[in-house]
């Protein structure tokens, strides 16, 4: 071939082309695209999850792409029917919603091989819960001297102007409400007695966080000493030398599922399943127990060990009996009418 | 022969195409994708209606969010205007290294990102922060301040932060005023002050409506500083837009709030426009 200015041109065109529209190349098949979510969860997917995927598949090619639960379900509602992501990972209003605009197959619960081992909260026809997040009491041990045992002392006088919260935009935030309700003699039809408790909790507030993340900047600088927390959000503060501690409080953990779904009309439906099956298996979940992940088990088969049975529970009996699971589905019912009287009334 | 010269004052607009290609794909279309969805009436679709800007405009809330975002704006810009004037001022009466020196400063928070330096003033703001510290080693504290997730904090973070888009445009404007001038007014008898406030300062006046035009609506928009700096009980309308969209998943509400802000910035930013124009009027005359 002559090597004209002309097709010299044309050629890197092309390449350009492919390289800024990866797309292009995968018109019939393209890797499994997981979407699980940023940070840490992306840290430990990468380094366990996914090799173990490999290992069952004979190398099957798939691809991390961590994003905001919202945000997958934005990109799925926008190619219903060509999807960019297979397989979903999802909180418990979220994948209500996902469920509800029709965009995840039911998991094929017969042919899985762990998913009678999980514990029942975790069995969900629609996606299971590979891991839970819990939420507990997090302060700071050099300025709280007594251990809080209660969501109620955060109240105390003593944390005058130095309780922190989060609004309800997070499902920390949400969950910790529903909470209140329910010490209060609510629940999650009626959120009233939660809004009245955050009234009297104004003076203690040193802080309401946009987001839980902002919680562990506000720890650092030393703003609160004591706030609701995730348990997996403390410990990656822990490990980087900041004095925080985490309690399941007496009235129980509030605990949320994480769960993993199919992509309705994904092309990799079989290895969807499979980095599913990766995610509930005991070799898997036992991997990411330990440190530094730290990620709750679902699966019986897993014995609770190391720093999760010191903290949180010792077996999956005292996991049933210590944490708390709320119902999102009421709760999605209300939960913009919650967020917008909680705008309205936390505004200074 | 002449039939063959090329009209050199105008310009082939075809030059322009990619660019207005460009603007068309991917500003107008989905401006007008983002106005359609306004109407919606629902969530899921089908009816369309106004519902989603009477439920805003009906709303005393509401209006209350959009009227301390531009009301932030106003303050911000004031006071980046009176803090940045003087450093471009300065720039001006400089000699040659100094205004390097002077340059770089400027210059040098946009090297780095907002979040970065907006993190800078969590840092500071703090109750161990910086400001709190030094005003209890002097004693006048006893009890660090509350200057995190408050007006005053948001204001002014937003104002280092937005600093260069004031101090260059001034910058510009003070460099084209011609040095003779000045001599020239206080040959006439006219003193610092009075020359200053006769010459400069109307001639600089286009640099000056360019600069707050510019740190207003950055301003208004920054979406990272308002959150990290304002927390969860300051809602300005960024946040509002995105928790509509994004937790809320009510795009018709999200979309027309978005218009509503974009039309009362448009309003800001004719308002600036005039009196731009109008300064250019003072400059020339």
């Amino acid at each position: 071939m002559l090597l004209t200015r002309r097709n010299l041109m044309q050629t890197a065109l092309t390449l350009g082309a492919m390289h800024a529209f990866p797309g292009l190349t995968w018109a019939q098949a393209r890797p499994l695209v997981f979407a699980t979510f940023t940070g840490s969860w992306e840290e430990a997917h990468r380094a366990v999850l996914v090799p173990a995927f490999r290992k069952a598949t004979g190398n099957a090619d798939m691809v991390l792409d961590p994003m905001l639960s919202v945000d997958q379900i934005a990109k799925v509602n926008a190619a219903k029917n060509n999807p960019p992501i297979d397989v979903m990972l999802h909180d418990p209003g979220p994948a209500l919603q996902a469920v509800a605009q029709d965009l995840v197959e039911p998991y094929p619960v017969e042919k899985s091989a762990y998913y009678k081992d999980l514990i029942p909260a975790a069995q969900v026809p629609m996606g299971p819960a590979p891991f839970f997040q819990v939420v507990g009491i997090t302060y700071n041990p050099e300025t709280v001297k007594t251990p809080p045992t209660s969501w109620a002392d955060l109240w105390k006088p003593e944390f005058k102007g130095r309780v922190g919260i989060t609004n309800l935009n997070s499902t920390l935030g949400t969950g910790f409400m529903v909470e209140l309700a329910k010490m209060h003699g609510g629940s999650e039809a009626n959120i009233d007695p939660a809004f009245k408790a955050i009234e009297a909790l104004r003076p203690s507030l040193a802080a309401v966080a946009a987001n839980p993340g902002q919680l562990a900047t506000l720890f650092q600088q030393g703003q609160i000493d004591i706030s609701p927390g995730n348990f997996n959000a403390i410990q990656i503060l822990k490990a980087r030398g900041v004095p925080v501690e985490f309690v399941i409080p007496k009235e129980g953990a509030i605990a949320f599922k994480t769960t993993i779904h199919i992509v309705k009309n994904s092309p990799n439906k079989e290895l969807a399943f499979k980095l599913i099956e990766a995610a509930l298996s005991p070799e898997v979940q036992a991997t990411l127990m330990e440190e530094p992940y730290l990620i709750v088990p679902t699966n019986t088969k897993v014995a609770i060990k190391g720093e999760l049975a010191k903290t949180l529970a010792k077996d999956h009996a005292e996991i049933a009996k210590k944490f708390v699971f709320q119902d999102w589905a009421k709760i999605n019912e209300q939960r913009s009418a919650w967020i917008e009287r909680f705008n309205r009334e936390i505004r200074v | 022969m002449a039939a063959t010269l090329r009209d050199v004052t105008t310009y082939d607009l075809k030059l322009a195409a990619p660019l207005a290609a460009g603007f068309v794909l991917f500003f107008v279309t989905p401006l007008a994708i983002l106005l359609a969805l306004s109407f919606q009436t629902d969530p899921q679709g089908g009816h369309y209606g106004l519902t989603q800007y009477v439920n805003f405009l009906g709303d005393r809330f509401s209006l209350g969010v959009l009227g301390s975002t531009l009301w932030l704006g106003v303050k911000v810009t004031a006071l980046t205007l009176l803090l940045g004037y003087p450093v471009a001022w300065l720039h001006q009466r400089s000699p040659g290294w100094a205004r390097g020196l002077i340059m770089l400063l400027v210059l040098l928070p946009l090297l780095t990102s907002v979040v970065v330096r907006t993190f800078a003033w969590v840092v500071i703001l703090g109750r161990q922060g910086i400001v709190n510290a030094t005003l209890a080693w002097l004693g006048l504290i006893d009890t660090p301040l509350k200057l995190l997730y408050t007006d005053g904090g948001v204001v002014v973070a937003l104002a280092q932060v937005q600093m260069p888009l004031m101090v260059l445009p001034i910058i510009t404007a003070l460099g084209r005023i011609d040095p003779n001038l000045a001599d020239a007014s206080s040959v006439l008898g006219a003193g610092h002050w009075r020359t200053f406030r006769k010459v400069i300062l109307p001639l600089s006046l286009p640099g000056i409506v360019a600069g707050c035009l510019l740190t207003y609506a950055a301003a208004i928009t920054a979406f990272i500083t308002q959150s990290l700096i304002g927390g969860g009980q300051m809602l300005f309308m960024p946040m509002y837009i995105y928790q509509q969209a994004s937790t809320l998943q009510n795009w018709p509400f999200a979309a027309a709030i978005s218009i509503v802000f974009l039309v009362s910035v448009l309003v800001v930013v004719s308002i600036f426009n005039a009196l731009g124009r109008l300064s250019r009027g003072y400059a020339n005359a």
